[in-house]
């Protein structure tokens, strides 16, 4: 035997591993698809109408005619948040024992780490990218031309590891998947506290202060930039860094509480 | 050289509720070939023993070492000589056996061809051929426990530690994975298994140790146990309890168990004539006599004062009278 149990060896195996349970659970990944679908169709179905075209030499013409560019970016922020997927593939392994099993194999705590981590970057990936295509399909075209898709799709990604980080940290405190499952939780203030329906100009009071508070409001909009209004670079740069910042912080928490969590007790 | 040596080690949990001291003082040493069986009841601090030995918990204090590694500062080249298959066992529900082992044989270092060859040796080793290409959600408790096996032996290590390997069993299933243990040691390997049923002690342990409430209370050969005893076991049995009270004070020295009572002494059956004729002249009938060498059992309630067996409910109960 020759023993090659070099790190990027045993990352690769595990994220194998890891990839087959998902494989195996398909039906798991249909909620979040579902909604971040319904997104994009319902909102599509009841404001389009108004917002879309029909709102054109109205004050109201934040769409410039196209309701789908405006609202595809909720849809796919919704299913980047699948990568918190990542926090609950770490606990179950945690859960059922076999973190322990490979404790106790000469196995980098890094490649066990990052296997769930992969596998979420993965799915935020293939979900972002599936939305993208379904709004493509029903008549999505950014004004920056086919090179949007890849600045939508490359926050959305940042956005979604941030989501990924978060869970890993929440589900390794709380110890349960139940845990890591709570903090999909947050996608209720971070969705809905945002310029979600309508631009953040429109956003009144409250609403309007959480909104400046929360980085959503930020990766959103930078998403409809080039959707709808063009290079605006400031907006760009800002929903960049709201992602940046949300994902350094969180994947900082997972690192920490990770490695926490594979000293011995 | 030792293939494992425990000294004094001691294991403190503290959390912010309490202080658990789960293991107090243990120590003992295991010979390369042999099975060593650690024998307690629930929560005895068997597996807080194991984990220790095998890297995966803090020693609080004490020394531990493995083929002469030092278990505290040399713990990866520890965990190289070592096989391992805990109580929580972790297996991947999801995955077939044959995934199961072919990841493992990955994960230790084998090529993608040595991994198959393998999987197919450790299948037929634990008798999973069959099942190979079922998903592990589908295998019985048997199974599970036999590729928890196999899986602890990729690597082909030395030094096996299972904790549990047949709790939960049927009989049937216990005699295979007896079988299977007592093979691995005739091929050289040394075994450190934990259990809480003395048949499975005394028909595997080369050596046994006794644990309880952290602290081991008796080690030694099976037989040398019961030789520790001394003499013999004489067990009376009553038809009522007018006659078994009677006799509690008649002969002395007795330990009652339901309508039983025990009393050791050396060369039991030369004095069971003596015993009956001072029963029966003071009216107690009995209903039957035995005289037998002491078991395991025996051994064990006179190291720890009460039964193995059954020790759960008698524990329940000293909890409950000290409230
Ligand atoms: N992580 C922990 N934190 C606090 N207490 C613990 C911890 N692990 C074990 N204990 C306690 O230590 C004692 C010994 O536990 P251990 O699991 O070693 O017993 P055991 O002999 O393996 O029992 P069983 O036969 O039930 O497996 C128990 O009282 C248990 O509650
Ligand atoms: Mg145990």
């Amino acid at each position: 035997m020759n023993p090659n149990r070099s790190f990027i060896v045993q990352l690769q195996i595990l994220t194998k591993r890891m990839l087959l349970r998902v494989i195996r659970r398909p039906l798991a990944e249909l909620p979040n698809l579902i909604i971040s679908a319904f997104f994009l169709f319902v909102y599509d179905g009841a404001l389009g109408g108004v917002f879309g075209g029909n709102a054109s030499g109205t004050p109201f013409d934040f769409a410039k005619g196209n309701f789908i560019n405006f609202i595809l970016p909720v849809s796919i922020v919704s299913a980047s948040l699948s990568g918190a997927a990542s926090g609950i593939y770490l606990v179950e392994d945690i859960e059922s024992g076999v973190f322990k099993r490979y404790q106790s194999m000469p196995i980098s705590r890094w490649a066990i780490i990052l296997a769930p981590m992969n596998v979420g970057a993965l799915r935020v990936l293939l979900q972002s990218g599936l939305m993208l295509f379904i709004g493509i399909i029903i008549g999505a075209d950014p004004v920056v031309g086919s090179i949007g898709y890849l600045v939508v799709l490359s926050i959305a990604f940042i956005w979604g590891m941030g989501f990924a980080g978060y869970s890993v940290a929440a589900g390794v405190k709380s110890g349960s998947s139940q845990g890591a499952q709570a903090a999909t939780f947050l996608f209720f203030p971070a969705i809905f506290l945002a310029p979600t329906f309508v631009p953040r100009e429109a956003l009144k009071g409250w609403l309007e202060t959480a909104a400046a508070y929360n980085p959503t409001t930020y990766v959103i909009e930078a998403m409809r930039a080039v959707m709808v209004d063009g290079w605006e670079l400031d907006v760009l740069f800002r929903g960049y860094l709201a992602a940046g910042l949300f994902a350094a912080l969180t994947l900082t928490l997972a690192v920490l509480s990770a490695r926490k969590a594979t000293e011995k007790a | 050289m030792l293939a494992v040596d425990v000294k004094n080690i001691k294991k403190t949990f503290i959390s912010k509720q309490d202080t658990v001291e789960a293991v107090k003082d243990v120590s003992f040493q295991v010979k390369q070939g042999e099975i060593f069986g650690l024998l307690g009841p629930n929560g005895a601090g068997k597996s807080t023993t194991i984990l220790m030995i095998t890297t995966l918990l803090s020693i609080t204090d004490g020394k531990a070492s493995v083929l002469g590694i030092d278990v505290a500062t040399k713990d990866k080249e520890v965990r190289e000589k070592i096989g391992v298959a805990l109580q929580d066992t972790g297996l991947d529900n999801l995955l077939t056996g044959k995934e199961l082992f072919f990841t493992t044989c990955r994960l230790w270092g084998y090529s993608k061809k040595d991994s198959e060859v393998r999987t197919d040796e450790l299948l037929e080793l634990v008798g999973l051929t069959e099942a190979a290409d079922r998903r592990v959600k589908t295998y019985s408790g048997g199974m599970k426990r036999r590729l928890d096996l196999g899986l602890s032996l990729v690597h082909s290590p030395k030094i096996l530690f299972l904790d549990e390997p047949t709790t939960g069993l049927d009989p049937g299933s216990r005699r295979v994975l007896w079988d299977e243990i007592k093979r691995l040691r005739d091929n050289g390997v040394t075994i450190i298994l934990t259990t809480q049923y003395l048949e499975e002690a005394d028909e595997l342990a080369d050596r046994i140790a006794i644990i309880d409430e952290g602290l081991v209370v008796a080690e030694g050969t099976s037989d040398e146990l019961k030789a520790g005893i001394g003499g013999d076991v004489i067990t009376f049995a009553f038809e009522n309890n007018v006659d078994l009270e009677n006799a509690k004070n008649i002969l002395k020295n007795t330990v009652q168990e339901k309508n039983e009572l025990r009393i050791t002494v050396e060369d039991g059956a030369s004095k069971i004539p003596g015993y009956l004729k001072d029963l029966s002249s003071k009216g107690v009938e009995v209903s039957s006599v035995s005289a037998s060498k002491p078991t395991l059992d025996d051994v064990f309630l006179e190291v720890t004062g009460y039964r193995l067996e059954g020790s759960e409910d008698i524990k329940q109960a000293k909890e409950e009278s000290k409230r």
